[in-house]
């Protein structure tokens, strides 16, 4: 709940508890939360994964993050940088991820300037009138094979 | 559903029976229009079909027709009582109803003809696991797996079951068998992996600690677990319980991993044998923790520890703060306050940030006022900046239970000189308005806050705040503009999506606001919606007792379980019950409120139109939603929610069983919230009410053992005692066990004068406002003399008294609830104390007040209301 009321402050896209609910009981490994010291969410990473196809599991698998932010006060500390991290470590240890996926808007500054320059992910496509209210989307990714490799 | 027993005494000839099974796929496939011509076939040939009355009843409650259809299979289950299909029809009517009682009763009927129905043995468990009845669940969960012993889950389903039910040798037993079966799992295999977490944890919790731990370490070196955090924690847990000695490198394993995670490094600290939660054995950790702060020189909980465990007068403390501090706010870290101010306990501690945070601003002041030539390399503007917006949260902030005067003035002027440097810093806005809020400036609060907003209008976060601390400022109308900015268009209105989004935070404050500008049948509205959300949330869980078991996802499933247990102990449904309650409370006190809701002769035309066109627009609202709803009818099940006939909430609030409502909503905080004095105060109010003497004296005692002396308390005890003698009516023994319970919190001797137990009160409480207060209430009701109730309530302005503004704010409203004379004198005192506030200003003041909040910043670039707070001068 604490990341329910974490993304309706901070973002237009919002979604009911069950949403929530779903992601946490099907993939419980890749998604995380920061707290402040009382223990109060400040910010969370949101993430799934995708398998295409049923016969064609091993090659496509990728984890693709449904949404993450922090809390403003908190930010520029460094804390959704962690939070993407450690999103994309469990999406390769556990699940073999090819690559990470995701949606930004395309004004969203601060979020490309972290998933590009902090995190290295490339834009494969725009889509164009993805959001609400029209604004287009970068459809965005990163290679996880060759860049974490295999920890354990 | 199954097809196979239908020869009985109802059979079908060959040709109907043949349209029934047709019936039954159509209905499986969604094809609810074609299924209901089917069933009105068979109908016109043998309309005492009950079966095929059933399934027409079910499809008419997927479409919009719900009473029809319930009559209709109601009908059909008294021409079938024997049929397996007509009870199971009406359980999953009753499912689809959250009326999981009634629901497993129909399908315990149902299974009674026909016993091995697997879809029926599901969906009961699935219900037995919902109302937590794990007897039912162990025998629904064998029966399942001695059917289908090669369906994988099966056992896993009878394990959890067992468990649940607090068997865990048989749990253990059933997992073992079941994980000895399996054959030919691929590494890598997340299911087995999540199933061998989960019967580690099934070892952890039978005590078998070292078994748990050689299944754990063999499974993730052999890959057969996948999930490395999960396999760090558990290890070192489970070293930690057996006193291992490898238990300190585990923890310092996890620290590796994640050298931000505070439990672990509690965890380390704890195998040391230190406990942080008490300050002789915590300072043994500063030498680890110093190891630690060179190892990670990136993480920050090791240095921030240590600021909390070392006492203040240790020179290292000052020297790692001054460190803290200036890195933090030459970096320009914005939540360096938030993050320090726990410290300020210690009010000494407080004493050093605040010398070195002055300091700072000393010397960068340099950077900013003199030359560029003369300015040190080293000394930045911003720092400069951060500094002052760290120095004001400073000095408007009073630590919790400490009896630091806050100093909102000079708060002030630090946030203003800041915003001069930098106005384009949406921060600097948030604080302004935060400080004016505590300084009781609500409306130039709210106005800080739209500055901050239009500064950045894209981002939520500060759109959210603004749009609170209007709601706080009682501009409803204003604030739902706001949020509408970032809400879905298409929905009925900002308010609705929020709602539908479940934001509590919106919920909880627009009641408020509604409480506050008197329409407590809004407020009921809102706070019984947070109390829906609660049910939904309850309900969601349903889908994942089948879901979770399918997908082997079994630790994160129970841990689920336990959390949908505690779910109201959530202080957003705490909140919402109490004061929704106290609603129920005032209008069955007070009838009267719900008469004045409900006659419109007090509006004017302008209202009246408002409220017309409301109406109009919802009713629309609704009929659109309907008839996109109707043309998806085809392929969704889902029946579409009943129209809200009550968007006022004026039938709510006019409700006959409001304190039955308000007994509902309270009970679960019994074990819930506990300590929370104001749940008992509030259940002690509505049982009084319901003449539940027992009840209300036993709340009481509650309470009184949480603190004795708490003012609520003090006017409860009071009233219990003057409502005692009218209670002579009540069953003899009822009747003596309240006096003598009612004896222990308030003895007789006091009350052969209450006046004098309320003076002694008052006399032990003199210096506390929220004392005083109470003091004055129970004046009113002991006597009725406005002007005793006066001479009390004018100590809250003494010298001593800590007065806080809303206290002074319920001091006024019951001034002015006694039509005292002297309530201007009042608002004129408080304005004194209170400098900045707007808040005692009249209403027809501060309604010309509204009008200059939203206004864009006049032409010296201050927000129009923020600075001075009188309109006249503008
Ligand atoms: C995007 C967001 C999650 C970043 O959170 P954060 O915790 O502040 O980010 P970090 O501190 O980890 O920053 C990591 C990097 O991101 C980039 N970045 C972050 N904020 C930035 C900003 N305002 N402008 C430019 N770059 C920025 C920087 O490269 C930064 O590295 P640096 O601090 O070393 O320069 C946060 O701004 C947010 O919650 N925004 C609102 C919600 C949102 O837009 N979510 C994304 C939806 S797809």
């Amino acid at each position: 709940m604490g990341m329910q009321a974490c993304n309706l402050q901070n973002l237009p896209e919002n979604y009911a508890l069950r949403f929530w609910l779903y992601h946490l009981m099907t993939w419980p490994q890749i998604s995380f939360v920061a707290e402040d010291a009382k223990g109060q969410i400040v910010g969370y990473v949101l993430a799934k994964i995708e398998h295409p196809s049923e016969d064609d599991k091993e090659a496509h698998v990728h984890g693709h993050v449904n949404s993450i932010s922090v809390l403003r006060s908190y930010r520029r500390l460094g804390l959704a940088n962690k939070l993407m991290l450690l999103a994309q470590e469990a999406m390769t240890s556990i699940y073999h991820a090819e690559y990470c996926s995701l949606h930004v808007r395309r004004s969203n500054r601060a979020a490309i300037g972290l998933y590009r320059d902090s995190l290295g992910f490339e834009v494969a496509k725009v889509e164009k009138g993805y959001y609400g209210d029209g604004e287009d989307a970068f459809s965005m990714r990163l290679n996880l094979q060759n860049k974490n490799g295999f920890i354990n | 559903m199954s097809r196979a027993t239908l020869a009985k005494k109802n059979a079908l000839p060959l040709k109907e029976a043949g349209l029934f099974k047709e019936l039954l796929s159509q209905y499986e496939n969604r094809l609810l229009k074609k299924g209901l011509k089917t069933a009105e076939q068979i109908l016109k040939k043998f309309p005492e079909h009950g079966e095929t009355l059933c399934m027409k009843g079910l499809l008419l409650t997927h479409m919009g027709r719900r009473e029809e259809g319930i009559d209709l299979v109601k009908k059909g289950i008294r021409f079938d009582l024997t049929s397996h299909i007509c009870w199971h029809v009406f359980g999953l009517i009753q499912k689809a109803d959250k009326n999981y009682e009634e629901a497993l009763r129909s399908y315990t009927q149902a299974l009674r003809f026909d016993s091995e129905n697997i879809n029926l043995l599901r969906d009961s468990a699935q219900l037995q696991t919902q109302l937590r009845l794990f007897d039912n669940l162990v025998e629904t969960r064998h029966h399942l797996l001695r059917l289908r012993p090669n369906l994988r889950q099966n056992w896993v389903a009878l394990a959890v079951a067992y468990h649940l039910n607090g068997n865990l040798d048989e749990a253990k037993r059933v997992i073992e068998q079941y994980l000895y079966s399996l054959k030919n799992v691929p590494n890598y295999d997340v299911e087995l992996s999540e199933t061998l977490l989960y019967y580690v944890n099934i070892l952890e919790q039978s005590g078998d600690l070292s078994g748990a731990l050689s299944e754990l370490d063999t499974k993730s070196k052999s890959r057969a677990i996948v999930d490395r955090t999960a396999v760090l924690t558990t290890r070192a847990r489970l070293l930690t319980k057996l006193a291992s000695p490898e238990a300190g490198d585990s923890w310092k394993a996890l620290i590796d991993h994640n050298p931000d995670n505070l439990e672990s490094y509690r965890g380390y600290l704890a195998d040391q044998g230190v406990s942080l939660d008490d300050p002789t054995s915590a300072l043994e950790a500063i030498p680890h923790l110093k190891a630690f702060a060179k190892t990670y020189p990136k993480a920050s909980v090791p240095v921030r520890l240590q600021l909390t465990i070392l006492p203040a007068s240790d020179p290292e403390f000052s020297t790692l703060i001054t460190n803290y501090l200036e890195r933090a706010l030459k970096k320009g870290v914005p939540s360096i306050f938030a993050d320090l101010k726990a410290l300020y306990s210690d009010l000494e501690k407080r004493k050093i940030v605040e010398t070195i945070a002055e300091n700072i601003k000393q010397q960068n002041f340099a950077a900013v006022e003199e030359k560029p030539s003369k300015v040190d390399e080293q000394k930045e503007p911003t720092t400069y900046l951060w500094t002052l917006y760290f120095l004001a949260q400073h000095y408007s902030y009073v630590p919790p239970s400490t009896t630091v005067v806050p100093n909102h003035k000079l708060a002030l002027e630090y946030v203003n000189n800041a915003l001069s440097h930098t106005p384009t810093l949406p921060e600097l806005y948030l604080l302004k308005g935060r400080i004016l809020k505590r300084g009781g400036d609500f409306l130039g609060a709210a106005s800080a806050m739209n500055e901050a907003r239009i500064l950045d209008g894209q981002d939520r976060f500060l759109n959210t705040k603004a749009g609170k601390y209007l709601l706080r400022a009682g501009m409803v109308e204003e604030a739902s503009r706001l949020f509408g900015m970032f809400t879905k268009k298409d929905a009925e209105s900002p308010g609705h999506d929020l709602e539908d989004m479940q934001s509590l935070l919106f919920l909880l404050e627009e009641g408020d606001a509604f409480k506050r500008v008197g329409k407590p049948n809004l407020a009921l509205k809102r706070y019984m919606a947070v109390k829906k959300i609660f049910d939904t949330i309850e309900d969601d869980q349903f889908d994942f007792h089948g879901y979770n078991l399918r997908k082997f996802t079994l630790n994160v499933y129970l841990t689920l379980l336990t959390w949908e247990d505690t779910l109201r102990s959530h202080p957003g449904y705490v909140n919402a019950a109490i004061k929704a309650s106290n609603i129920f409370v005032e209008v069955s006190d007070d009838p009267s409120i719900v008469k004045a809701l409900t006659t419109t002769d007090h509006l004017s035309d302008a209202e009246k139109k408002a409220r017309k066109k409301a109406k109009k627009a919802a009713v629309k609202a609704q009929e659109d939603k309907k008839s996109t709803q109707t043309s998806n009818a085809d392929k969704e099940l889902e029946a579409p929610p009943p129209k809200d006939d009550d968007p006022e909430g004026l039938k709510l609030i006019a409700s006959t069983d409001g304190l039955e409502q308000a007994a509902k909503l309270l009970q679960p905080l019994t074990k819930l919230a506990p300590k929370n004095i104001d749940v008992w105060l509030a259940i002690h109010d509505v049982a009084i009410r319901r003449k539940k003497l027992l009840q209300a004296v036993g709340a009481l005692h509650k309470a009184a053992s949480l603190d004795a002396e708490h003012p609520e308390l003090h006017i409860r005890l009071v009233d219990l005692k003057q409502r005692g003698k009218t209670f002579s009516d009540l069953p003899a023994p009822v009747n003596s066990t309240f006096t003598e319970e009612l004896e222990k919190l308030i003895p007789e001797a006091a009350s052969q004068s209450l006046e004098n137990y309320n003076a002694q009160y008052l006399q032990r409480h003199s210096a506390e406002s929220r004392c005083i207060l109470a003091a004055a209430k129970v004046a009113k009701s002991l006597s009725g003399s406005v002007q005793d109730v006066e001479n009390i309530v004018f100590n809250v302005f003494g010298p001593e008294v800590s007065l806080d503004i809303k206290t002074a704010l319920s001091a006024l409203s019951l001034l002015v609830s006694l039509s005292s004379q002297r309530k201007d004198e009042f608002r004129a005192a408080a304005q004194k104390h209170f400098e900045f506030s707007t808040a005692f200003k009249a209403p027809s003041e501060l309604e010309e007040m509204h009008k200059y909040v939203l206004a864009e910043s006049t032409a010296d670039g201050k927000p129009a209301s923020a600075e001075s707070t009188t309109p006249e001068k503008k």
